[in-house]
């Protein structure tokens, strides 16, 4: 255990959190923690999951106990109507994860926020640098929040200097997963779009987010960053490879449709869909170092033949035919098969073969360290 | 006589009718070939024997009509084809001069009778017009699923092509834009042209950039740095963007002149572009000298601009606080048309334009940090606003008249 670098991954039964979580759980050099209120859907191999909130007052012992190098913090809770409780996971949970981190003495943060912080506006430059002020509409939820977690993590910096804080701000995210407000907009048939509009936008992929968030992780990069595809295109570009038919409305109407009809009439702020708010990649791509696979272009087209697919495949059917997944946990699998082999290997595995495999092993660890109070699972 | 010949043409063009009458057949099989215009070497040769077979089939052919009539009630021939124009023109002919109908009627029918009988024409012609809806129908598609290209700014190419005619006209036939010193626009690279701004609506800035894309011998793009207002106008955003104009911000302004392209500023601004009538030609202040500071941090060589007799497109009469306030405009003219015509208010006034391009001011002979230098900034600010002031009184000495220069 002791000359493994541990990483503490919240939200591991989202869909950010369980993939970040899974990735750095197939490397050997990693001891990854996974954190959910929530066991995970679906079973992560090597992942040593703790059910427990952020909130939690005792994470700054889990953080110390378990000597945390780095923690991931991807837990996002989205509500369509603006709601406390979000609002306290979301923003409160931040501020509290980010204390106990400061307290425990971790080396690294990284976070998860959204270009869109900086707000749609008629003024916005082309392109907008990590330092442009924060404007994003405070009446939208989603945007509200990361710019409450944003401020909060600008005064963090200045209290806590010796943690290093990694922002990584991304463009729209597409993917035949993600359920971000711009997919959600695309995925609407009868989402409005605004005549005689067409601001340009960034997307990125689903599968680079979660590349990103590792690279955050496995680089020393303080600093916040926008993270984008190359590529930068209109709306309606967008909109046509999404394979989305636009329906226009004139904006006062489509504004009136939303205070009158609110998140059901759009689901996405209407501000996005007028003006630009599109991130400059030049730090992203000197000093973070990442570059994402997937360009806009091939991320929208994936993301509408995935859409396409969808509407002919059941759910069950479409996850039997998803190769990749099938072929990541081979991959999993006969990597843990020669770790076990390995007698020198600090960590052996069970031949996990259930679902229940990963929670048993998380139980006997727990077990054999001293005991961290109400943390833990809960059978 | 015209009578007889659409009698005639209506038992041409029907030849399965004309089959079941056993004696039509026979008489269609045997002179049809003679009939036939579009043998040049049949014709010049037997003439006189050509007609007189001709009034014989004529006769053959009214007989076959009169029963074709009798069998199908009902049915007219056609009012107009190709046959039947070049009979007229025949009959019409043999009035006139012989040398003279000759020449017409081997004019008309190698025009008429040889090109458009002729398969070959039809099949061109389908295939031009089939070409034709096939682009037409490909670019919707391709705009509708989104294959086409933009730049990183938002220019788009095929949307310019699209509208260029109408940018040109308004350049060319409209306003008679009379453009000097072009030449002193680089060939290639960064610069930075600084215009005064005027005439309410930005057909200024439109008719800059439609000047150099048409005089400047590497027909270069100008980015228009546009006012914050525009792009909360629907259309007018998309339109903007589309046609490579840029949002007036430094950062842009930055980015743009790093890129080594064609900057334009107004810094002038709204109180340019929304000026009294009276106050005409009477250059505003010029903004924070921002667009000085974006010189001088990328060492763009400023280039003074004179554009004179966008003024009198629109004659404002007076600025409504009140109305701005309500629109949420950021100034509203009441001029004689607008707003009590509606968008009759819209139409400009065909006025004579000249565009002046001056001197190019150059910047890299100042320091790395000059941008930092207010007093520098203000300095540049104010000698860049006199030269195109001065630019513009001198233009306006030189004019006779606001409709013809």
């Amino acid at each position: 255990m002791t000359g493994k670098r541990a990483i503490l991954v919240t939200g591991v039964n989202a869909l950010w959190g369980s993939r970040v979580a899974a990735q750095l759980a197939a490397r050997a050099d990693l001891h990854v923690i996974g954190l959910a209120d929530t066991p995970p859907e679906e079973m992560i191999e090597g992942l040593d999951f703790i059910q427990a909130d952020v909130r939690n007052p005792l994470i700054v012992k889990l953080l110390e106990a378990e000597r945390v190098d780095t923690v991931c913090h991807v837990t996002f809770v989205e509500t369509a109507r603006s709601s406390e409780s979000a609002f306290d996971l979301n923003v409160m949970g931040t501020m509290k994860l980010l204390g106990a981190c400061a307290e425990a003495g971790v080396r690294k943060v990284v976070l998860k926020s959204s270009t869109m912080v900086y707000g749609a506006n008629p003024g916005n430059s082309a392109f907008l640098p990590e330092n442009h002020p924060l404007q994003a509409s405070r009446s939208y939820e989603y945007t509200r929040d990361l710019v409450e977690i944003e401020a909060f993590c600008n005064g963090f910096r200045g209290q806590a200097p010796g943690v290093l804080l990694t922002l990584l701000r991304f463009a729209h995210i597409v993917g035949p997963k993600a359920d971000t407000p711009l997919t959600r907009f695309l995925r609407e048939e009868q989402a409005p779009s605004l005549l005689g509009f067409d601001p340009m936008m960034q997307v990125i992929h689903e599968d680079d987010v979660v590349r990103a968030l590792l690279h955050a992780v496995l680089n020393d990069v303080p600093g916040v960053f926008n993270v984008a595809a190359e590529g930068v295109m209109p709306l309606w570009k967008v909109m046509g490879l999404a394979g989305k038919l636009p329906i226009p409305f004139l904006h006062p109407l489509a504004y009136l449709g939303v205070s009158l009809l609110g998140p059901a009439f759009a689901p996405i702020a209407l501000d996005y869909l007028r003006y630009p708010c599109v991130g400059d990649l030049g730090k992203m791509r000197s000093e973070l170092g990442f570059v994402p696979q997937y360009t806009a272009e091939e991320a929208l087209r994936e993301f509408a033949a995935q859409q396409r697919l969808r509407k002919y495949l059941p759910e069950s059917v479409a996850r039997a035919y998803d190769e990749e997944r099938l072929h990541d946990t081979i991959e999993r699998r006969r990597r843990a098969r020669t770790l076990d082999s390995e007698p020198a290997a600090p960590r052996s595995r069970g031949r996990a073969s259930g679902k229940r495999a990963p929670a048993a092993r998380s139980r006997t660890q727990r077990r054999a360290k001293p005991p961290t109070g109400a943390i833990g699972g809960k059978r | 006589m015209a009578e007889q010949k659409s009698k005639k043409k209506r038992a041409r063009r029907k030849p399965t009718r004309a089959r079941a009458e056993p004696a039509a057949e026979t008489a269609l099989a045997i002179p049809e070939p003679e009939v036939e215009y579009t043998r040049p070497e049949a014709e010049p040769e037997d003439e006189t024997f050509e007609i007189s077979l001709r009034q014989q089939l004529i006769r053959e052919l009214d007989e076959l009509a009169r029963r074709l009539r009798a069998i199908t009630p009902g049915y007219s021939a056609a009012p107009a084809s190709a046959g039947r124009v070049i009979d007229v023109i025949e009959e019409s002919a043999d009035k006139i001069a012989p040398g003279f109908a000759r020449g017409l009627r081997d004019t008309v029918s190698r025009f008429i009778n040889e090109d458009l009988l002729d398969v070959d024409t039809w099949k061109g012609m389908w295939t031009v017009l089939n070409q034709a809806v096939q682009y037409q129908t490909d670019m919707f598609r391709r705009r509708l699923t989104g294959e086409y290209e933009t730049d990183e700014w938002g220019l788009d190419r095929e949307f310019m092509e699209a509208v260029r005619p109408f940018f040109e006209f308004m350049y060319k036939k409209y306003w008679r834009v009379q453009m000097s010193g072009v030449e002193n626009i680089p060939a290639e690279g960064r610069a930075l042209l600084v215009v005064n701004h005027s005439g309410q609506l930005p057909w200024d800035g439109a008719m800059l950039g439609t000047g150099v894309m048409l005089e400047h011998p590497n027909q270069r793009l100008v980015r228009n740095l546009y006012a914050t207002w525009f792009p909360t106008l629907p259309f007018f955003s998309d339109i903007l963007v589309k046609m490579g104009q840029v949002m007036a911000t430094e950062d842009n302004g930055i980015r743009l002149l790093e890129q080594d392209e064609l900057a334009a500023v107004f810094p002038e601004g709204y109180k340019g572009v929304g000026k009294l009538f009276k106050e005409r030609y009477r250059l505003a202040r010029f903004g924070r000298g921002g667009f000085v500071k974006m010189a001088l941090k990328t060492r763009a060589p400023m280039i003074p601009v004179a554009i004179v007799g966008a003024e009198e497109t629109y004659i404002s009469l007076a600025k409504s606080n009140v109305m701005a306030k309500i629109t949420g405009f950021p100034y509203f003219p009441i001029s004689v048309t607008w707003p009590w015509l509606g968008p009759i208010g819209f139409i400009p006034f065909p006025t004579k334009w000249t565009i002046d391009v001056g001197e190019p001011i150059p910047m890299d002979h100042y320091g790395r940090d000059a941008d930092q230098s207010l007093v520098l900034v203000s300095q540049l600010t104010d000698q860049v606003r006199n030269i195109v002031q001065d630019m513009i009184y001198a233009r306006l000495a030189k004019r006779r008249s606001v409709l013809f220069g």
